[in-house]
């Protein structure tokens, strides 16, 4: 496992290296080229001088790019002259309201669509595995920013249960306290997650319960509820694990649509208007941050992977 | 002076990019601008609400979605000069000579709210005597301090003459029309001025420029300097200031930017771009006894999120806010608003003092340009652009027609007689028909006019157009404005009929801009277009006087289209040699049938909803905002 484990730190650690190269590649092919793009337009010959110091950027290639990877390995992401802030202060900003949003949704999707697509597989083509079918469709296909809109018009604006508005205190602590401004987007983005997640489980539940383990287990005796929960949902998680590490760059990202409509300057709405502005600073800070993510939630994936299923570890050996 | 173009927020609802106040033709990025509202008079201007104002209270006011400030030095680089960063930090802090915007919502100089008396003119030379203001550590704002923001504006337009150091510049123009300055008493600045001009256009256009600034201020990174007295060190102060002024987190507890001679002072700037300020107990100008003591301005990712918040109300209500277009109640005949679909909020359009249009492309480069250059097919292509339908169709009944080369709205005196009759070429697609039609053109309704009779007489297409020249034309347009793009289809639609083919290609703001400065995106002979939109046309901010120096004069820096017309230069400098208005109006009613531009409707800068216990006066068309004269009623 130990082997597994530190094989697979070094793939994501030469994936790291993979994805900063392409991020500071992108740098070479921006309209203007590296300095005037990271300038966003407010060049001038102090910023011009500043950027090549602290960047190398008038080095060749290979030297700029290391001395632009000691600043990224310092912390320094850049700054942005458009917004008159350093990407890092933004990302600091952004990040953990982003952060707090989408693990919060995500949690609350999976503790509903875990037990929800289980109990469909179990009852499978029953009335109730219909409406739920029924209901994930709808959730996987409404819109966000439609039922968002819907849920602030009934809950926000005609019964004032809940702010219509996301929280806008700072830090995690602040936005997870605040549940009367976290409840609709949150809500907004589990339906989804709900939609999505409940689907993978009642497929792989429905594979699981027609394999011979569980038939095997269920002749020796075993209850129910332990084929279930140790055989059955030990199985279907497996897909799961997978989907779930690889939803880190997605909730890295942020959602922009709600973000937008919730008025919460998370990463997603941060990086589309640093598209709009043309503010690259940002756009590559952040997605180098993403990429970073990435990578990292694939590891978590294989090594959920592993814990989940022995036969990865077996193989690994 | 600011051309247009100030990328001023725009309002709510417009979905306009964030509006940069550049003297840029263009330039108005944006803005939403903030809703300005301001109240330009005292308490007494405006409406007033039934009830009786109580002093105190924190009003809320919703900054345009996407746009926080981001530089607090008023003496703003182009990038900066914006009407978030103008409208919405600096003029709530720091006072500019001359104020604008007079109690009854038009552009005019008011007096009341100026640092200084109306400047007294001698010959060459101009007096101006300052008022008893004071700064809010105590010191006077006396003749230094607008000596001091002359030596700095002189020195850093000198270093670049254009926009970069100071968004309002204009070449040729204020300071290098300014032959010295010097303080003649504590209180009395006297300048000597080159040449001939007229004095209004000095005062809206030239004075309306300056901002006092204190001697807090003058410093380096190496301590105390003396920029107030000779322009030597200026540089060095001016670059001290302008990275101060680029470190947002500082603000708030910053020594120089908290010495205001405004009535608001910053003290809270969070992560999210949510400011406050707190009234300054030290302001020395006029205040209703009753006003506010807070004033906080939201940020807001979308104008979506900031309707939904207006809406829901509850616990903490949005004091001001702004209304989305596409949300806007169409007003029944003769009145000017809709029912509000907000309760317990009053709605009021605002527009910005300016002018909208959007240019030809007049350069030498363009392959279209024999068309473009004769009079009668831009008089066609007017004749397609339906303002009264796009006013009642995309902009809701919100919005005003554009007349002329002057801004139709607020209704001036500078706009002329004739043109104050309303659109000088109401939509008739059969006399744009016809137009062609009578000038050589084989029109094909199902296909692409065509030129058949080539030749300069009265029956000809023209000089230079040749025969089987086709009326095929490309439209840039900035993306984001709902409104505008129905606008444009409507304009591509009609044009079909009589077989102009117009080519609508999407851009962003900055993309457009791009396109008609001839960026770094356009090849090495300029970018193909024949027609660019960036759909917030002209700011008359800071330079209020509607002059056609800075829009239409040959070379001038807003003429974007490089538009061209001896006649037009010469009207053009005698309205800025003299001050009679009938000069003015000679102008434009010659540049109106000119037509160098398409004219296209005035939107609204912002549909603004103020809560009904919350007084805001009257609506300021600069933009600017007056938090001072609010107060609640009980």
């Amino acid at each position: 496992m130990t082997t597994f484990i530190v094989r697979r730190l070094l793939q994501a650690v030469a994936a790291l290296a993979l994805v900063s190269f392409l991020v500071f590649a992108f740098l070479w092919l921006l309209p203007g080229g590296p300095q005037q793009a990271m300038l966003s337009g407010a060049a001038s010959a102090n910023h011009l001088h500043q950027l090549r110091h602290d960047y190398g950027l008038g080095n060749p290639a290979v030297l700029a790019y290391l001395s632009w990877l000691g600043q990224v390995l310092h912390g320094n992401l850049g700054y942005s002259y458009v917004e008159n802030a350093s990407v890092g202060s933004m990302l600091a900003a952004s990040l953990p309201r982003t952060l707090a949003l989408m693990i919060t949704a995500t949690a609350i999707g999976l503790a509903v669509a875990i037990p929800a697509g289980l109990a469909q597989a179990i009852r499978r083509d029953a009335a109730t595995d219909r409406v739920a079918r029924a209901l994930s469709y709808v959730g996987y296909g409404m819109p966000s920013f439609f039922l968002g809109s819907i849920l602030i018009l009934i809950f926000a604006v005609r019964l004032h249960w809940f702010g219509a508005e996301g929280p806008q205190s700072a830090g995690i602590a602040g936005v997870l306290t605040d549940w009367r401004d976290l409840t609709l987007p949150v809500l907004t983005l589990a339906v989804a997650t709900v939609a999505i997640f409940a689907r993978y489980v009642r497929s792989a539940a429905i594979d699981s319960l027609a394999h011979d383990y569980v038939r095997t287990a269920r002749a020796v005796g075993s209850g129910r509820r332990q084929v279930l929960t140790k055989h059955v949902l030990r199985n279907s998680l497996i897909p799961v694990i997978t989907l779930a590490g690889l939803s880190i760059p997605r909730i890295l990202a942020g959602a922009l649509v709600v973000e937008s409509l919730f008025n919460i300057q998370g990463m997603g709405w941060r990086l589309w208007q640093a598209a709009q502005k043309h503010d690259f600073p940002v756009l590559l800070g952040f997605i180098l941050v993403i990429g970073a993510g990435a990578v990292v939630g694939s590891l978590l994936a294989d090594v959920g992977y592993m814990l989940a299923d022995p036969r990865v570890r077996f193989r690994e050996r | 002076m600011r051309r247009g173009l100030q990328r001023h927020g725009i309002s709510g609802g417009q979905g306009r990019p964030e509006a940069t106040r550049r003297r840029r033709p263009a330039a108005l990025t944006g803005g939403l601008l903030a809703l300005a509202l301001a109240a330009a008079g005292c308490a007494s201007a405006g409406s007033a609400s039934p009830g009786k104002p109580t002093a105190g209270g924190t009003a809320t006011y919703a900054l345009p979605p996407n746009t926080t400030p981001n530089y607090i030095f008023p003496l703003s680089p182009g990038v900066y000069f914006s009407v978030v960063n103008s409208s919405n930090l600096q003029l709530l802090m720091y006072r500019p000579l001359y104020w604008f915007g007079t109690a009854n919502g038009l552009p005019y100089l008011n007096e009341q709210l100026s640092l200084a008396y109306r400047p007294v003119y001698r010959k060459h030379t101009v007096t101006i005597r300052l008022k008893k203001y004071q700064w809010s550590n105590g010191e006077k704002v006396d003749a230094k301090d607008v000596v001091f923001w002359m030596n700095m504006l002189t020195a850093v337009t000198k270093i670049s003459s254009s926009s970069v150091n100071w968004g309002g510049y204009v070449p040729h123009e204020f300071p290098s029309n300014v032959l010295s300055v010097k303080a003649i008493g504590a209180y009395k600045v006297q300048m000597k001025i080159k040449g001939s001009f007229s004095r209004q256009w000095f005062t809206d256009n030239e004075l309306s420029q300056i901002t006092p600034m204190p001697l807090a201020w003058d410093v380096t990174t190496t301590g105390k300097s003396d920029c107030a007295v000779r322009t030597t060190n200026c540089i060095a102060v001016f670059k001290y200031l302008d990275a101060q002024s680029k470190s947002t987190s500082t603000w708030v507890h910053s020594r120089l930017w908290s010495v205001v001679d405004g009535p608001w002072q910053l003290t809270g700037l969070n992560s999210q771009g949510l400011l406050t300020f707190s009234f300054n107990k030290e302001y020395s100008g006029p205040v209703p006894p009753a006003h506010i003591a807070t004033f906080k301005e939201l940020p807001f990712t979308s104008e979506e999120a900031e309707y939904n918040v207006l809406a829901a109300g509850g616990r903490n209500p949005l004091d001001v806010g702004y209304l989305p277009t596409v949300d806007a109640p169409v007003p029944p005949p003769g009145r000017a608003v809709g029912a509000n679909p907000v309760h317990g909020y009053r709605l009021q359009p605002l527009y910005q003092w300016g002018l909208s249009y959007f240019p030809y492309n007049f350069a030498s480069s363009d392959p279209q340009l024999p068309i473009i250059s004769q009079v009668y097919f831009r008089h066609a292509l007017q004749l397609l652009e339906n303002q009264a339908a796009i006013i009642q169709g995309p902009l809701h009944g919100y919005g005003h027609v554009s007349t002329g080369p002057v801004g139709s709205f607020p209704r001036t005196r500078y706009l002329s007689p004739q043109a104050g009759k309303g659109d000088p070429y109401p939509y008739d697609p059969v006399a744009a028909r016809q137009l062609l039609k009578t000038h050589g053109w084989t029109v094909n309704p199902t296909g692409v006019t065509i030129c058949r009779h080539p030749g300069t007489g009265p029956t000809n297409c023209g000089k230079g157009v040749r025969a089987g020249a086709q009326m095929k034309f490309t439209l840039y347009y900035a993306t984001g404005q709902t409104w505008l793009e129905s606008a444009l289809l409507q304009l591509k639609s009609n044009a079909a009929q009589i077989g102009i083919e117009i080519d609508l290609i999407p851009k962003t703001f900055n993309g457009v801009l791009g396109v008609v400065e001839n960026g770094s995106g356009c090849p090495a002979g300029g970018c193909p277009w024949e027609l660019a939109d960036w759909g917030v046309g002209w700011s008359y901010v800071p330079d209020y006087l509607p002059t056609g120096d800075e829009l239409f004069q040959t070379g001038s820096f807003g003429n974007t289209g490089l538009y061209s017309n001896r006649v037009n230069d010469n009207l053009i400098k005698q309205t800025l040699n003299s001050s009679n208005i009938k000069l003015m109006w000679n102008w434009q009613n010659y540049l109106t049938k000119q037509l160098p531009v398409v004219y296209q409707p005035d939107a609204p800068s912002a549909l603004v909803e103020s809560i009904n216990s919350l007084h805001i006066g009257t609506q300021n068309p600069t933009l600017a905002i007056n938090p001072e004269d609010w107060y609640f009623i009980r």
